[in-house]
């Protein structure tokens, strides 16, 4: 279970990108952030994993210090080496009973081509595969779906649940809600650096139709002015 | 288009030496200061003003290929050779204000000469992806060498068989080793994702020594046998490889750790590329060592506190 509490993170002195935000994330299931841009999702995610420190605050993993042996972390932007093969990178990390051969049958990677090679998709499939190796008990990421086909999304998504039942706490963001509600067992909203709500299940179809309400109306008013002045 | 370029040229250059801090600022100005002279000297006399002119000009080259904004400006701008033209006029200024003062028409002329043919210059450096048992020999989280040995190997094998097989002249493994011990400066360039420091689950301190015994290892796996050649050769002159490999190796080292003193995930470091050239300058000119000593001792400490930020859980 993480906790975080009264955590708060800032770029600028009087903004809060993170505002006093508490929040509980009960362990062996996976966590959905959802949120506008600009909404502190990535923010959150880099102070959980401790790329931005926190103002105040704790972050808190069964009762003691979360800190990085604890949490794999996938990128939205995979930035990678240049000049350097998949294989390599994938040797970088530890995980001793990781077999590259078998993953890769999943993922089917050139694995001994150099990564400046690799499109968009199949980068992320590789930082989704070193994710994979490190096995750490939590596991943060952050827009894994984007660039990806959907066999590869589907693929993605059967793994997390059965990573889920090996214990272990995921915490998912994406623009598209459709991945969340398919996958995610509690849903966070985030607005203005705090978690507004948290919706679990049996209420997502309501979320999903409330956000889309929420978006629409708000805007409607513009769209039909431009609309009809084109 | 001409103006506004420049003006974000000046722009980068304060930014860049906002970043830098006033006091590196100043020891970057008197070194610059330094080199200026060493330019306005060795454009006294002929032919030193047509070498110094010739390596400048490679300089510019060497810039203009690599540069990654060609296409950007060709979209952007109806007269992209032009703002190519004016750059490099204005890097060129140093020296042709050395070359007017010394009254190398000449030269001048040739220089101003060669500058429209640089600028048409279309090589583009391709990425080999050259798989080699070399590359599985060095350590996974070398990840430099791999990187760096991918593109140069051609380069490094050739110097070393060539250095090995006639290093029964005296000058033959010197300039072999001086080749291979610059050749890895160019591998520290970029600094690495983040997640891929974390992956070594190290200290700052212990990850940084690790990066270092790598370098030297490394480095005196392709040196020893250079060395002991010519050693077998020619026994008295012993002391001139074993001083060059100290000069290489205490370059090498200050490489690494300008390289984690400025390190930022995924970004080239201007400021690790500005202290990388004295790195590069202790291995012509000996009286950079004592000070890239001293740095080296600063800037451990300064890149312990920096790598800390991202490693302090492994403490």
């Amino acid at each position: 279970m993480i906790t975080i509490d009264h955590l708060v993170v800032s770029y600028e002195k009087d903004h809060k990108v993170i505002d006093n935000l508490d929040v509980v994330l009960p362990g062996n299931a996976v966590h959905g952030i959802v949120g506008m841009n600009g909404s502190g999702k990535t923010t959150l995610l880099n102070a959980v994993y401790g790329l931005k420190s926190a103002d105040a605050g704790l972050i808190l993993y069964c009762d003691r210090k979360l800190t990085k042996k604890d949490i794999s972390f996938l990128v939205t932007e995979n930035y990678f080496y240049t000049n350097i093969t998949g294989r390599e990178y994938l040797a970088l990390f530890k995980g001793p009973h990781f077999e590259t051969e078998k993953w890769n049958l999943l993922f089917q990677l050139p694995l001994d081509t150099v990564i400046d090679h690799y499109s968009t998709g199949m980068k992320k499939k590789l930082a989704f595969m070193g994710v994979l190796k490190q096995y750490k008990p939590v596991m943060i990421l952050d827009e894994p779906f984007n660039g990806l086909d959907i066999e590869t999304c589907r693929i993605i998504r059967q793994i997390l649940l059965k990573l889920k039942d090996q214990d272990k706490t995921i915490i998912i963001t994406s623009h598209i809600i459709e991945t969340l509600t398919n996958l995610c067992d509690l849903i966070h909203y985030l607005e203005m650096g705090k978690i507004l709500f948290t919706k679990n299940k049996s209420e997502f179809a309501e979320f999903e139709k409330a956000i889309f309400a929420s978006i629409e109306n708000k805007n409607e008013n513009i769209i039909n002015e431009l609309t009809n002045n084109i | 288009m001409i103006l506004p370029v420049i003006k974000i040229r000046l722009l980068q250059l304060m930014r860049l030496a906002g970043g830098l801090g006033l006091m590196r600022v100043v020891f970057l100005a008197a070194m610059g200061a330094f080199l200026l002279f060493a330019l306005f000297a060795g454009t006294t006399v002929s032919p030193g003003d047509f070498y110094v002119s010739a390596g400048y000009l490679f300089v510019i080259l060497v810039i203009h290929v690599n540069r990654k904004d060609k296409k950007f400006l060709k979209l952007c701008s109806r007269q992209p050779g032009l703002i190519f033209f004016v750059e490099y006029l204005l890097l060129l200024l140093p020296l042709l204000l050395c070359l007017i003062r010394h009254q190398h028409y000449v030269t001048i002329l040739g220089t101003m000469a060669l500058l429209p043919v640089i600028i048409h210059v279309e090589y583009r450096p391709k990425v080999k992806s050259l798989n080699s048992a070399i590359q599985r020999l060095i350590p996974s989280s070398c990840f430099e060498w791999k990187s760096g040995v991918r593109t140069a190997l051609f380069f490094m094998a050739c110097v070393w068989i060539v250095g090995l097989a006639t290093s029964f002249f005296a000058g033959s493994v010197p300039v072999a080793l001086f080749l291979l011990g610059i050749t890895p400066l160019g591998f520290y360039e970029k600094g690495e994702p983040v997640h891929m420091i974390l992956a070594l689950e190290m200290d700052a301190g212990r990850f940084i020594l690790h990066k270092i015994k790598l370098q030297l290892a490394l480095f005196s796996c392709m040196a020893l046998p250079l060395m002991a050649a010519f050693i077998a050769f020619h026994t008295s002159l012993w002391y001139i490889p074993v001083i060059e490999y100290i000069v290489l190796i205490s370059s090498h080292i200050f490489i690494v750790l300008t390289k984690y003193t400025f390190y930022q995930p995924n970004q080239k470091s201007g400021g690790a590329q500005v202290f990388g050239v004295f790195g590069a300058l202790a291995m012509l000119i000996p009286v950079f060592i004592p000070l890239i000593w001293m740095l080296s001792i600063r800037f451990y400490l300064k890149s312990v506190k920096n790598l800390n930020f991202y490693l302090h859980d492994y403490n």
